[in-house]
């Protein structure tokens, strides 16, 4: 009942392919298997290294942060079918916009946190 | 006599220690057990029981949520109000102890966070949930059920809160409750785990109904509403979501983070083992700002259409009204650092965030220039939300002009937490947000009720209220100019601070009369109310104009097509020249899906409440009763299939005539 007359409605102009319709079929959901033992393999990973002091803290501290922007990455690509739409995939243009919002504001804090006065 | 068990004394210890046992505290428990007492009997003598769990308790429909929103919200005001009153009489006169410091602790907590979370936020909630899908052309939201489910965690999350008043102490670290003044360490009643684990519970409420809104802004507007033909009003709903959408994540942070130091033994914001009190500051006002601009936008929206519609224009400069609201969204977000430029962050940070603050009155004063060229050459008629939004104007600009000399970051480390700042916040939330608010519940009342409140009643209240603003919040700037510091719960003679408190306790006093006047206005047009036919009483210009009122469950009974901006108002011209029909045709009709009643999200909210009370004290197992109630309900929910029922065409056509709107 997807895909039909929805997809030819709308033409996508080149350069913008990111928002083209797609949809998977339904069929065993291998992926997610996959996508669910790779999430808890990267946070118990984080959780042994933190609780085994396996490194030195900042070292550590990078680690566990790349290891949690993949598994967001994962998550949103496995579970929340971030690509798929039956109509054009609007949603990655807030999605993108979230992000920017996301690491800015972190980024901001991290620098606002950085000063060196004797308050905290 | 028999020994008591030794619970029994833990349980009074613990449940009613000796600071919720002062006259105060023991007038309200018997003042809130004789009312809810009353209510039980009210109901079970009228029999209404059945009828509230019906018509109300288990309702998915917008309106009577927005409605019961609306009623929370005005018992909310009432006591965030007597908080306030309480507070002012103790400043009225040098060393007048007419409560301790630790009680005037208490209070002012209690205020600020009720006005913010548990009054001005349901009342945005109600007006949200009341006028966007009548606005948009719409039968619900997107998720009807979430909402419910929105409105019962906010509703409990609010009688937890306040049951914090009798039963085991109030919160005292204040409204923003800072580390250390929050750590077990030094505040060891149960006080401020109530305001994390309410806050956090009225938290998920908040973000549902944001995402909420964005869905049924963005899907389920009627067929022609492009994004610039939509009402102001929807415009700011959209705004603001998105802004509870980024802004709540830091605050759920924070406040989990502070209760596991708390009840857990962490030590996130503790100076012990590392923690970092300021990030709590810096994660609070991540949230904390854009939180200014979520309680301000809706009243924005609620001016646009106020404006329009009683000058009898067009709103002057639509697109730079959405223009300057979405920059004021953005902006929004980058400005958090003023509230503590005094943490000492550095020149470069502070220079940022000031200049970011004081772009931020550019688009503010963009539309308080479209409103007044709105008025101008319009036909202008003075009703009560008319004269909340003429009330405003200068409110707002100086509470804004004031808030640019509060960014200008030298001025501001002799300006912080002092009472400048008092009369800036509240300048800018009394007479931005609750002005626009209380217009727009003027404004949408016959929307809601199908009658108007007495325009008469309402003057006297708004001249009272917005009379007695003045004298209660200008003296607070030059008292803040003299050195009178934010919370301090009283002054010694000599300081020159009397005469300027004593005008301010007095127009806090007025404002209380002019909230009394408001009830009695309520209660009165409600006995003697002059029921309106029309639907627009008005002669509005947007869409909930068009539908009878109170709107049918249905709301639309066809939607309409909308080709203009203001459409009902051309609709009507249309009408009257005969080039449409008076209303939907019958043949138009068809048959409508309406979402059912279900006692989930009631459930819901109560099996948080007892969690939530369980975390409060600690309590374990009570604690963990709670989850596994949330979990029952939600597993009893999978279960329901049938979620809608159908209206047949012929019950809305009869429906719809009765109501006399068929058209030819």
């Amino acid at each position: 009942m997807h895909g039909g007359d929805e997809q030819h409605e709308t033409a996508i102009e080149p350069g913008f392919d990111f928002i083209s319709p797609r949809f998977e079929e339904p069929k065993f959901p291998m992926h997610q298997v996959w996508g669910y033992a790779a999430s808890l393999v990267l946070t118990f990973a984080a959780l042994w290294m933190t609780v085994n002091r396996i490194m030195s803290p900042s070292v550590l501290l990078g680690v566990v942060l790349a290891m949690a922007v993949g598994q967001a990455a994962l998550q949103l690509g496995v579970f929340m079918h971030v690509r798929e739409s039956r109509g054009p995939a609007w949603h990655l243009v807030p999605l993108g916009l979230a992000f920017a919002i996301g690491i800015g504001l972190v980024g901001m804090s991290a620098w606002i946190m950085l000063f060196k006065s004797g308050v905290s | 006599m028999p020994a008591l068990p030794s619970f029994v004394p833990y349980l009074i210890h613990t449940l009613f220690p000796p600071w919720v046992r002062r006259p105060t505290e023991i007038g309200a428990e018997i003042m809130m057990t004789a009312a809810g007492a009353f209510i039980v009997y009210w109901l079970l003598k009228n029999k209404k029981l059945q009828w509230l769990w019906n018509e109300w308790l288990t309702t998915v429909d917008h309106k009577k949520i927005g409605i019961m929103y609306l009623v929370a919200a005005i018992i909310m005001l009432g006591r965030g109000g007597l908080d306030a009153l309480m507070l002012r009489t103790n400043l009225a006169m040098p060393t007048l102890h007419f409560i301790n410091a630790s009680e005037y602790n208490e209070v002012f907590t209690t205020h600020g966070t009720i006005m913010v979370f548990f009054m001005a936020m349901p009342l945005i909630f109600a007006l949200f949930n009341v006028v966007v899908p009548l606005q948009i052309g719409s039968r619900d939201v997107a998720f009807p059920r979430l909402n419910a489910i929105s409105f019962w965690l906010f509703a409990f999350a609010a009688a937890l809160f306040n049951l914090s008043f009798v039963v085991g102490g109030s919160p005292n670290a204040g409204w923003t409750a800072y580390p250390p003044l929050t750590e077990l360490a030094f505040n060891h009643t149960v006080g401020e785990n109530y305001y994390f684990v309410s806050l956090l519970m009225t938290g998920i409420g908040t973000t549902i109904t944001g995402i909420n809104f964005l869905v049924t802004i963005l899907r389920m507007r009627a067929p022609g509403m492009t994004f610039m033909k939509m009402p102001l009003f929807t415009w700011a709903t959209l705004n603001t979501s998105v802004l509870i959408l980024f802004a709540f994540p830091p605050l759920t942070i924070a406040l989990l983070e502070s209760l596991l130091d708390r009840v857990a033994g962490t030590t996130f914001f503790g100076l012990a083992h590392g923690g970092m009190p300021m990030m709590y500051v810096n994660l609070f006002w991540l949230f904390g700002h854009p939180e200014v601009y979520i309680l301000v936008l809706p009243a924005f929206g609620v001016f646009s259409e106020v404006v329009s519609t009683f000058s009898r224009k067009k709103l002057f400069g639509y697109p730079s009204m959405v223009l300057s609201m979405t920059a004021i969204m953005v902006l929004a977000y980058g400005t958090w650092v003023h509230h503590f430029f005094t943490m000492g962050a550095g020149p470069a940070v502070n220079v940022f965030f000031g200049l970011s603050t004081m772009l931020i009155a550019i688009p503010t004063g963009v539309k308080v220039f479209n409103w007044i060229l709105t008025m101008w050459g319009g036909r202008l008629t003075f009703t009560t939300p008319m004269l909340y939004f003429l009330a405003m104007i200068p409110t707002f600009v100086i509470g804004g002009a004031t808030g640019v000399m509060l960014g200008a970051v030298p001025a501001d480390y002799q300006f912080h937490n002092s009472y400048f700042l008092v009369a800036h916040f509240h300048e800018v939330l009394i007479g931005g947000t609750v002005f626009g608010l209380l217009a727009g519940v003027y404004y949408w009342w016959p929307k809601m009720f199908g009658y108007k409140l007495n325009d008469h009643q309402g003057k006297w209240s708004f001249w009272l209220f917005a009379g007695g603003f003045w004298p209660t919040f200008i003296p607070q700037y030059w008292l803040g100019l003299e050195g009178m510091t934010r919370r301090m719960y009283t002054y010694p003679f000599g300081m020159g601070w009397h005469t300027l408190n004593v005008i301010s306790t007095i127009g806090g006093l007025i404002m209380g009369a002019g909230f009394l006047v408001m009830v009695s206005n309520v209660l009165r047009s409600r006995l003697h109310r002059e029921v309106d036919a029309t639907g627009d009483p008005w002669d509005g210009r947007t869409l909930e104009w068009s539908i009878p009122s109170p709107a049918p469950e249905y709301n639309f009974a066809v939607i309409p097509t909308v080709d203009e901006r203001d459409w009902w108002w051309e609709e009507k011209q249309r009408r009257q020249s005969g080039e449409k029909p008076a209303g939907p045709r019958p043949e138009d009709i068809r048959a409508i899906a309406i979402p059912k009643n279900t006692p989930v999200p009631i459930l819901l909210g109560a099996a948080f409440f007892v969690g939530a009370f369980g975390l409060v004290f600690t309590w374990w197992p009570i604690a963990l009763m709670g989850l596994a109630g949330v979990f029952g309900v939600l597993i009893y929910s999978w279960f329901q299939y049938d979620h809608y029922r159908i209206l047949s065409a012929g019950e809305i056509r009869e429906t719809e005539e009765l109501l006399g709107r068929l058209g030819a």
